[in-house]
């Protein structure tokens, strides 16, 4: 059961979560992608981990302050990369939301993080061809695409679980 | 209860999300394209954004007008041009309809800017190397001695006189084919039908002289050109709005005899078919000026490109030569996109 | 590793092969010609099949014939036998017409690169 009331010590810990996510964002702007402003999404590790600790509200918070604030700082605010962003985000969000309501109890952080990164990706795909490339080659992406979003879900699953695992042993 | 209410926010928004993303996913624009046999060729009508029964609809309408056009400047079935050709023949002034008034004003112009290059007044010409019928029966070419003759009559677009819609000519040798110009005319008016019945985006293409409007939901039309010495595609075109695109070659309209080949790209100077140009492609707003000024290029040849196009306005011309050598003008080089491997030798023409 | 991530992975596992079929074309769906014929509507068939086809033009029936991934005019009721002449076809774009009979085969990739062509 977790504690409903706060502690000083969690306010920390979601400021530091937030950097966190805020840091990986910037360094994931790093990334080359085939498909410019597309990106895996490594940062959803932090939205699992708000989520499985601290609740839906918290993870979406930090999720918008990620897009919000990552954005402002790497100037890409308003941009088509910004876009990009806060729909992988919101989708990403909405999905887990949605995941652990109906199947909370059957999912482990693998689960969760690859729904998580399949629902990023396809909603940055969709948002770059309805928005900026209405091309029907756009669809010779998509395989490619996806399979990078399975790739980083799993992977960043195996990280949420090694730092859950990790916050257990402290606590 | 309030696991419910959220369970059901969070499966409203996810089922809103994934009901975005698949009417984003409409995987091909419906293009409604229909071929019909008009102008002497197949005509490929493409019609984005209609559904599927007002777009046959205005096929048919469009068809309807294509083939009036035809019958009205046919080169050799009776018609109002072989009307117009007996009467100026035969010394007569001939009164004209204002929009064949226009025609006639427009083939004038672009004649005489063209240095008559582009002349659609040696119909006697073509006659006799035996383009006027539909399948050229196998007979020789005409001899050095009948071309000649014709030569010395010298007919020419300047030989005709237009004033106040009555058209006079001052040379019985001069006899109008109007060729490539009649299909461009036509392309235009039914691209005007098109528009009239509500339709902005749609492709009409005769054979070698299209005209495109609009787009695919955004999407620019692509053209593939083909290889004038292949099967294939050389290069293609996005459409950027409404315009004209019109390719000739040296092997549409085209006789062998005695293992030679002779095409029906005949230059008013020689009386014989151009030699050293495969094909011309040009970019233009309208078709029938599109067609015209690509004659005048093909005629030009490499050599005379870049006065003919800047003489004639035209920005964005192709053209291929007998070795292949490709000559752009600046604007088309930025717009061609080679679809072949390796690309084509390619020389830029500054105007 | 849960139940939930299972079925979650094997889904994602699943998805992608299907992916890579439908946009990559890795079914062997592979090409196809497009006959078109006056006042009839496109009618299109895959290379892959052999088969001898009879169409019905303005003058005639024109005969075509599909093999091993190429296509061609066999025969047409037009005098010059342009269409006959053109042979094979195999690539995305190609086109053969027999225009006194108002029949045309064209060899369209899976994903139509041209809308139309200037030929």
């Amino acid at each position: 059961m977790k504690l409903k009331i706060q502690t000083i010590r969690d306010d920390h810990r979601i400021a530091w979560l937030t950097a966190l996510a805020i840091t990986i964002h910037i360094a994931e702007a790093a990334l080359p992608s085939p498909l410019p402003g597309v990106k895996p999404g490594l940062a959803n590790v932090v939205t699992l981990l708000c989520l499985l600790l601290y609740g839906w509200r918290i993870a979406a918070w930090v999720t918008v302050l990620r897009v919000v604030v990552g954005s402002l700082l790497l100037g890409s605010f308003l941009t088509p990369t910004f876009v990009l962003s806060l729909a992988g985000a919101a989708a990403s969000v909405l999905v887990l939301g949605l995941a652990k309501q109906t199947g909370g109890s059957l999912l482990g952080p693998i689960g969760y993080s690859l729904l998580a990164a399949l629902a990023h990706m396809a909603a940055q795909f969709f948002t770059a061809y309805t928005f900026f490339i209405p091309h029907e080659g756009l669809f010779h992406l998509l395989p490619i695409l996806m399979t990078v979003a399975v790739v980083f879900g799993v992977v960043s699953g195996l990280i949420t679980k090694q730092v859950l695992d990790r916050l257990e042993k402290m606590t | 209860m309030r696991t419910n209410s959220r369970t059901r926010f969070y499966a409203t928004s996810v089922g809103i999300l994934l009901f975005t993303l698949l009417a984003a996913c409409e995987r091909a624009p419906e293009v409604y394209q229909q071929q019909v046999l008009a102008l002497g060729t197949l005509v490929d009508i493409s019609i984005y954004g209609v559904d599927d029964q007002k777009a046959h609809a205005a096929v048919d309408a469009v068809t309807g007008q294509l083939e009036a056009i035809q019958h009205h400047w046919h080169a050799w079935q009776p018609s109002r041009l072989t009307e117009i050709n007996a009467k100026l023949q035969a010394g007569e002034t001939v009164t004209l309809a204002p929009d064949e008034s226009r025609i006639f004003q427009q083939a004038i112009e672009v004649a005489k800017r063209s240095d008559y290059l582009f002349d659609p007044a040696i119909g006697k010409m073509v006659a006799l190397w035996g383009f006027h019928s539909d399948e050229r029966p196998v007979t020789p070419p005409p001899s050095r001695t009948e071309i000649q003759a014709l030569l010395q009559q010298h007919p020419s677009m300047a030989d005709l006189t237009l004033e106040n819609n009555t058209l006079r000519s001052s040379n019985p040798a001069a006899q109008i084919d109007f060729g490539g110009f009649a299909k461009g005319i036509a392309i235009d008016l039914a691209i005007a039908e098109l528009k009239r019945l509500g339709i902005d985006n749609a492709i009409v293409n005769a054979g070698g002289d299209l005209r495109v409007i609009g787009n695919k939901n955004g999407e620019p039309w692509r053209i593939g050109i083909r290889h004038p010495r292949a099967s294939g595609v050389i290069a293609s075109i996005e459409t950027q709005g409404d315009e004209s695109v019109y390719t000739s070659g040296d092997y549409e309209r085209y006789f062998d005899y005695q293992g030679r080949r002779y095409h029906h790209i005949i230059d008013p100077r020689s009386g014989m078919p151009v030699q050293g140009v495969t094909s011309v492609t040009v970019i233009h707003d309208d078709a029938a000026t599109a067609e015209a000024a690509d004659k005048a290029l093909f005629i030009a040849g490499a050599s005379g490109f870049g006065k003919m196009t800047a003489q004639l306005s035209i920005g964005q011309a192709m053209l291929i030569d007998g070795q292949g050598t490709v000559y752009l003008t600046p604007a088309m080089a930025k717009r061609i996109h080679f679809e072949i491997d390796p690309k084509p030798k390619t020389i830029i023409v500054q105007p | 590793m849960k139940r939930g991530d299972y079925l979650v992975l094997a889904l994602a596992l699943a998805l992608l092969p299907v992916l890579y079929f439908h946009f990559w074309n890795l079914g062997g769906r592979g090409e196809q010609v497009i006959i078109r014929s006056p006042n009839s509507s496109p009618q299109s068939y895959p290379l892959q099949q052999n088969r001898r086809i009879e169409v019905q033009g303005a003058k005639g029936p024109s005969i075509i014939e599909i093999h091993e991934g190429q296509v061609r005019f066999i025969d047409s009721p037009c005098q010059n036998k342009q269409c006959v002449l053109s042979g094979w076809l195999h690539s995305d774009g190609q086109i053969a017409a027999c225009l006194p009979n108002g029949i045309s085969i064209q060899v369209q990739g899976r994903d139509a690169r041209y809308d139309t062509f200037n030929f």
